[in-house]
């Protein structure tokens, strides 16, 4: 199944910190060599100041038990570096504490007038930014977090390093699994990237990396299925640059419509979209949507879920709405279907459906029970009978007058409302000349 | 920029090639180069001798007209000539007692002998084209007209026409003075004193001039331009040199004397040479119009880098000129070339020597509308090459505009040359399509002239080379453009081989190319014109090469659409050419609303022959005038570009046949139903009205008749229309997998054949069997399927599948008369409150804010009026009264949009 693997692609546009629970959950599938895996973590991981992850990952290698001797010189480093750091910060830290239990907090202008007045601060000599960044290089987000939390506070969203702040605040919430925080940081950073003057081809790297750390986000944030659908379809400047820079992106914001049971109108509107697309990126699940509601092609569609089930189980981002994307296909798809015929066979749905036929009339009876079908079972011949009535002429024709009068009426006021303004303007002015 | 693109502008007068020199005599005087010279003229000139030139030179160019029978400009010549005498009017009576001038009255006889000659001729007047014969008739009454007041003259001049005929063609051929001559002569009044000085001036040129003296005596004093001929004169070199050059080499002035002799020997020689070449060459020179070619150098000069410069600039700074003989400036250049090779001044000076015979070429030719001749061209292009070898052979000359005149440098390296290779080569590029668009594009000539296109492309691709190497972002572009516009046309099988990948991924294809140059001029051209042109090459490449959704993609980015119609001609040309190629592209890839889409802009027209510059419409009520229609001719593509016509129509009426008659067949009974595509409506229509339709011959004619065996579900006769012999050879065999189209080609015919039998039969079955259809149509059955399914989806069938019997039920219960009419008008109804709706988001702005108040009162009326009518329609279709109805409707809504009302008076005819 490596080659609806997404990883590769996806890890050239996330943060290293990031990359590492994809990589971690890869070594877990077998799809790729386990030692190739692990190598080129290792490789990773030496980038970063993360000493005990390293040490850790060699020891996976099976390379030899000594630590090399840089290593330890490296933590010893490391550790110096950190302490000397924290040191600096510290009296500003400990004057937050302070001032955090009084009134001063409420907002960020106070905040900083009494740390200046207090304390001595100056806004330019701002090292806690560095310290979380190093923080944060050495695996420590938590901590990271709440010198960012601090700096955001401090810092005027003019300075230059803002935007880098907002990045790691962002990382850094996404890796300590903090997905209420992260999903306002992920807000603030998409309207500080909006609003922002970049040029149009920063904009668009900008937009690029924030499309896919939130979609970590939008995943495992109960919220996030909807918003996800918002900001990815709904909003043409993140739309263009999915189309544009990273059209795999269409498998996230697929899986999503299709989970999303009162997001069908959005539908419509995906499917235009991965049929323009179509030629840059296809894979099973945006294939299986094709088969279904532009050739309906219902054999081609159950092959293609088929597909989807081991996509999804091999994909980081989506593999804990498994159940819930085939469930929703099943019903898709049986929806689809009932909306063209008027007679099914059972066990021809169980074949559709990927089921056994008594699963599957199991489930049409639950369907029928809840209410959601208007259908009855002939059991004898195993059938499925839609209760489907044509509409004769004269509803249509009742259908269609039925907004005539509200639109005329809605129209009749306006203009009433109109003239009555006038005439009172009028009637105003009029009294001017007296 | 050099001076010969100076005069490359549009606004050249358009006249011709005669009346250029005629008043380039007559502005002669204007231009001498020093100014006691100018003094003689003026005292000499008289009003009479002007009024004179200026009837003589007319009389020529009508000479000349008549002699190539172009009679429109020979009776506008004649017009100019009776403004022209009747200025002359007071000169002549003062001067001459009133008597007429001879030559002019010659003139007249010889007008009116040549009119009577072709209007005789009937045969031939028969053959003469619309504009001419109608001129020949307005010139013969004007002319009758107006020699009725020389009939005394005219008589007597014909009693005795051949008299001193001799002298006054030498007159005419002289021509500045040549009216005095030919006047004193003939009539004998008042001889002047300038017509014995040109007779006894032209022999003493036509002899060999031996003596020292002609030279100073002669020409100093007469006032003819027998003078301006002598401006080889070394005077007048001193006097340019100085105005125009400001540096005097002194050695020159040392040698003068010598050289004087030198030259005189050489003119007797190089005057046999120029008039033997005369013979060939009556266009430029003309008669009694030698230059002597000037001497190169001495022959013990010291010939050094600072010589042959100046002896170059002597010779360049003689362009434009009115008497110089461009030719024998050429010749003169390219013995200098010889000269400073043979003595090795270094490859700067020669690259400064073939810069100057390029533009000394290109100005040979002086009028930019007409291609120059080819063994020009020809030599053109050698000169460009080896020009541009010795350029990329030497890395160390730097050659460019920027380079100011004083900054050159020749001596020393790194060399610095003024001049402009890219303006050269464009300019030698726009000469070859010139060339081209002259001859016959089904001769061989054509193929022949074809063939030197491998050596422009080459040409350019020096250039590119040279400019790749040392260039500015902005000379870039400009000449990956031209080597953009040599490319994008051209059909690229490889580039197929490699996307099915019979080639490996390496092979560089013509796409490849295209797309580093389009992208190099995407990132760095700051002039929105050549990335706008270079970006719909791009296109066309893509889509001839079937890259339909890179094309696509590149349309919809660039935003093409918005902004083309503020482009110049020549890019919207381009714009339509790429439209017409990306409809063809999606057409054989299966695309068909995409096709239609492309091409609906152009072909509804109906003049797609116009839009794409592949040849002039001809002449209807508003025609264009002489003007227009040159430049429009300029426009043209060369025939070795064009793409056929009549595969673009049958393409898009197959299109529109494949969206348009399913699309009948569904909205059969639908009041708001829109033509998708009105020309296929027309075709359609006019062979409806035919009362017998014989077998189809032409391709419209096929495609009609297949349209309408589609109307029927008959998809086998559809498909044979469309797919047979005759067709193949006509059209689809110019598709470059021409097989694989044809079967897509069948496959949608078939599909949309079963969706409009199902449309129109669907009222006659309760159920069809979908395996029977499946045979119908030769479809797989999964095909019909997802087809039915597709429908009943859209809701476009009202019918359902029954899964166990394979078959589908119709649900569709046929309306009663009543009911479909009902339907019809709640439509109706529908269309007028949307209308409603629209005209108040329309008013709403300033409906409210105009000035006077009964204005606003009765605005108000109406629209309550209107709502009133809305809502008694109601109440009178409650009643069912249908007539009555309609006609209130039809009432009330006449100052409607028309529109509606239209299409209330079809219900009316129904």
């Amino acid at each position: 199944m490596a080659n609806f693997d997404l990883t590769r692609i996806n890890c050239q546009f996330l943060d290293r910190h990031l990359t590492f629970p994809l990589l971690e959950f890869l070594c877990g599938k077998e799809i790729y060599n386990q030692q190739e895996l692990l190598e080129y973590i290792l490789e990773t991981v030496n980038k970063t100041n993360m000493i005990d992850y390293t040490m850790d990952t060699r020891k996976r290698l099976n390379l030899s038990q000594e630590m090399p001797e840089e290593l330890v010189q490296r933590k010893a480093e490391v550790l110096a570096t950190l302490k000397q750091l924290q040191n600096e910060v510290a009296p500003i830290m400990k004057a937050t504490d302070i001032l955090k239990n009084g009134e001063s907090m409420k907002d960020s202008k106070t905040f900083v007038n009494a740390l200046q007045k207090d304390y001595n601060f100056k806004v330019e000599h701002l090292e806690s930014a560095y310290l979380a960044k190093y923080l944060y290089e050495c695996g420590n987000y938590q901590e990271s977090t709440s010198y960012l939390y601090f700096c955001l506070i401090v810092m005027s969203p003019n300075d230059k390093n803002y935007l880098n702040v907002l990045w790691g605040k962002l990382a850094a919430e996404i890796l300590t699994l903090n997905w209420n925080t992260a999903l306002e940081d992920l807000t603030r950073l998409r309207d500080y990237i909006d609003n922002a003057n970049f040029s149009t081809i920063q904009a668009l790297q900008q937009r690029t990396w924030l499309i896919h750390w939130s979609v970590l986000v939008f995943f495992n944030h109960p919220k996030g299925r909807d918003l996800i659908i918002e900001m990815f379809l709904y909003k043409p400047l993140y739309l263009n640059a999915i189309q544009t820079m990273c059209p795999h992106i269409m498998r996230y914001l697929a899986t999503a419509v299709v989970i999303n049971r009162t997001r069908r109108n959005a539908l419509k509107d995906l499917i235009k979209v991965i049929q323009q697309e179509s030629y840059t990126y296809r894979d099973p699940i945006t294939e299986f949507l094709e088969c279904l509601y532009v050739n309906f092609d219902f054999e081609g569609a159950r092959l293609k879920l088929h597909e989807c089930q081991t996509v999804i189980l091999n994909d980081f981002f989506i593999v804990a709405c498994l159940n819930e994307f085939v469930e929703d296909a099943r019903l898709m798809i049986f929806e689809t279907f009932c909306r063209i015929h008027q007679c099914i066979t059972i066990s021809m749905l169980a074949d559709k459906l990927n089921m056994k036929p008594n699963e599957a009339e199991c489930w049409i009876v639950n369907l029928i029970r809840n209410a959601r079908l208007n259908a009855k079972i002939d059991s004898k011949l195993g059938h499925v009978v839609m209760g489907t009535q044509p509409l004769s002429p004269y509803q249509q024709l009742v259908e269609k007058i039925d907004s005539l009068s509200m639109r005329s009426e809605h129209l009749a006021g306006l203009i009433e409302r109109k003239s009555k303004q006038k005439q009172n303007q009028e009637s105003a002015d009029s009294w001017k000349y007296y | 920029m050099s001076r010969f693109f100076a005069n490359g502008s549009e606004s050249e007068s358009e006249s011709s090639e005669e009346e250029i020199q005629a008043t380039n005599f007559n502005k002669a005087s204007a231009f001498q180069f020093s100014d006691d010279e100018e003094e003689v003229k003026r005292v000499v000139r008289s009003t009479k001798e002007k009024r004179y030139e200026n009837l003589t030179s007319i009389i020529k160019t009508i000479r000349n007209h008549k002699k190539i029978k172009d009679i429109p400009n020979t009776l506008s010549s004649f017009e100019d000539l009776t403004r022209a005498y009747q200025k002359a009017l007071p000169v002549i009576s003062k001067e001459e007692n009133g008597i007429t001038p001879r030559f002019y009255i010659r003139c007249l006889a010889e007008l009116e002998d040549f009119i009577n000659e072709v209007w005789e001729d009937r045969e031939g007047r028969k053959n003469l084209s619309k504009n001419n014969s109608k001129s020949l008739g307005t010139l013969r009454q004007k002319v009758r007209k107006y020699i009725k007041d020389f009939e005394d003259d005219l008589s007597r001049f014909r009693e005795a026409p051949d008299q001193e005929s001799e002298a006054e063609d030498e007159v005419v051929a002289l021509e500045s003075d040549g009216g005095d001559a030919g006047d004193d002569s003939d009539a004998g009044v008042k001889p002047t004193e300038a017509a014995p000085k040109a007779v006894k001036s032209a022999p003493a040129k036509a002899a060999p001039a031996d003596d020292d003296d002609s030279d100073d005596s002669i020409d100093w004093d007469s006032d003819s331009e027998s003078e301006t001929e002598s401006s080889d004169d070394e005077n007048q070199y001193q006097n340019m040199r100085e105005r125009f050059l400001k540096r005097t080499t002194e050695k020159e002035e040392k040698d003068d004397d010598k050289r004087k002799d030198k030259r005189k020997e050489q003119k007797t020689k190089i005057r046999k040479r120029a008039e033997d070449d005369e013979d060939g060459e009556w266009e430029t020179v003309v008669k009694g119009h030698v230059v002597e070619k000037p001497k190169m150098f001495e022959k013990d000069a010291e010939i050094d880098v600072p010589l042959v410069l100046a002896k170059l600039l002597e010779i360049m700074s003689a362009r434009g000129k009115k008497r110089t003989d461009r030719r024998l400036q050429i010749d003169l250049l390219f013995e200098l070339r010889d000269i400073s090779d043979q003595h090795n001044l270094g490859t700067a000076v020669s690259v400064k020597i073939h810069f100057n015979i390029i533009s000394a070429i290109y100005d040979y030719n002086q009028k930019i509308s007409e291609p120059m001749k080819l063994e020009h061209w020809a030599l053109l292009l050698e000169v460009m090459q080896s020009m541009m070898k010795l350029l990329l052979a030497n890395a160390d000359i730097i050659m460019s505009e920027s380079v100011a005149e004083e900054h050159e440098e020749y001596a020393t390296s790194p060399f610095y040359v003024r001049g402009c290779p890219l303006a050269a080569v464009e300019r030698l590029d726009d000469e070859f399509v010139k060339l081209l668009k002259e001859c016959d594009p089904h001769s061989n000539d054509y193929v022949s002239r074809l063939k030197d296109e491998v050596n422009v492309v080459k040409t350019i691709e020096l250039v590119l080379q040279y400019f790749e190497r040392s260039g500015t972002n902005n000379e870039r572009c400009r000449i990956y453009l031209r080597k953009i516009e040599h490319l994008y046309y051209k059909f690229d099988p490889e580039v197929l081989k490699k996307k099915r990948g019979e080639l490996p991924a390496t092979t560089s294809t013509s796409v490849d190319v295209m797309d580093k140059l389009c992208k190099f001029i995407y990132a760095k051209d700051d002039t929105d014109r050549i990335r706008t042109r270079a970006i719909l090459a791009h296109i066309y490449h893509h889509a001839m090469h079937d890259n339909w959704f890179q094309a696509r993609d590149l349309v919809l980015m660039s935003h093409l659409q918005d902004n083309i119609d503020a482009a110049d001609p020549a890019t919207r040309i381009l714009y339509n050419r790429m439209m017409a190629n990306l409809g063809l592209c999606a057409f054989r890839q299966g695309n068909v609303k995409d096709a239609h889409h492309c091409l609906v802009d152009l072909m509804v027209t109906g003049k797609p022959k116009e839009l794409l510059a592949q040849g002039l419409l001809p002449q209807r009520q508003h025609e264009r005038s002489a003007e227009q229609e040159k430049i429009e001719k300029q426009r043209q593509m060369p025939f070795h570009m064009h793409i056929n016509l009549e595969l673009l129509e049958c393409v898009y009426l197959v299109s529109a046949m494949l969206l348009e008659i399913p699309y009948i067949a569904a909205h059969e009974f639908d009041a708001r139903r829109r033509m998708i595509s009105k020309t296929f409506y027309q075709q359609l229509r006019s062979s409806e009205r035919q009362s017998l339709v014989g077998p189809p011959e032409s391709m419209r004619e096929h495609v009609v008749a297949a349209a309408k065996a589609m109307r029927c579900g008959n998809w086998q006769a559809c498909a044979n229309f469309i797919v047979n012999k005759k067709m193949n050879t006509k059209v689809w065999d110019l598709f470059y997998e021409s097989d694989r189209v044809r079967e897509m080609l069948t496959k949608f015919i078939k599909e949309e054949s079963l969706r409009t039998y199902l449309f129109t039969y669907s009222n006659v079955y309760t159920s069809i069997s979908i395996p029977s259809l499946a045979q119908m149509y030769e479809l797989p059955v999964p095909k019909v399927h997802s087809i039915i399914s597709k429908m009943i989806i859209n809701e476009e069938l009202m019918a359902s599948l029954d899964d166990p019997s394979e078959t589908v039920g119709m649900h569709r219960s046929e309306p009663s008369r009543l009911q479909a009419l009902a339907m019809q008008f709640v439509d109706k109804v529908t269309n007028l409150v949307d209308v409603n709706e629209k005209v108040f988001d329309m008013k709403q702005g300033n409906f409210f804010q105009r000035g006077n108040m009964g204005n606003r009162g009765d605005r108000g009326y109406n629209r309550n009026q209107n709502n009133q009518g809305g809502n008694w329609l109601g109440q009178r279709r409650d009643r069912n009264n249908r007539n009555r109805n309609q006609r209130g409707h039809h009432k009330n809504n006449q100052d409607r949009q028309q529109q509606q009302q239209q299409q209330v008076q079809t219900i009316d005819e129904e």
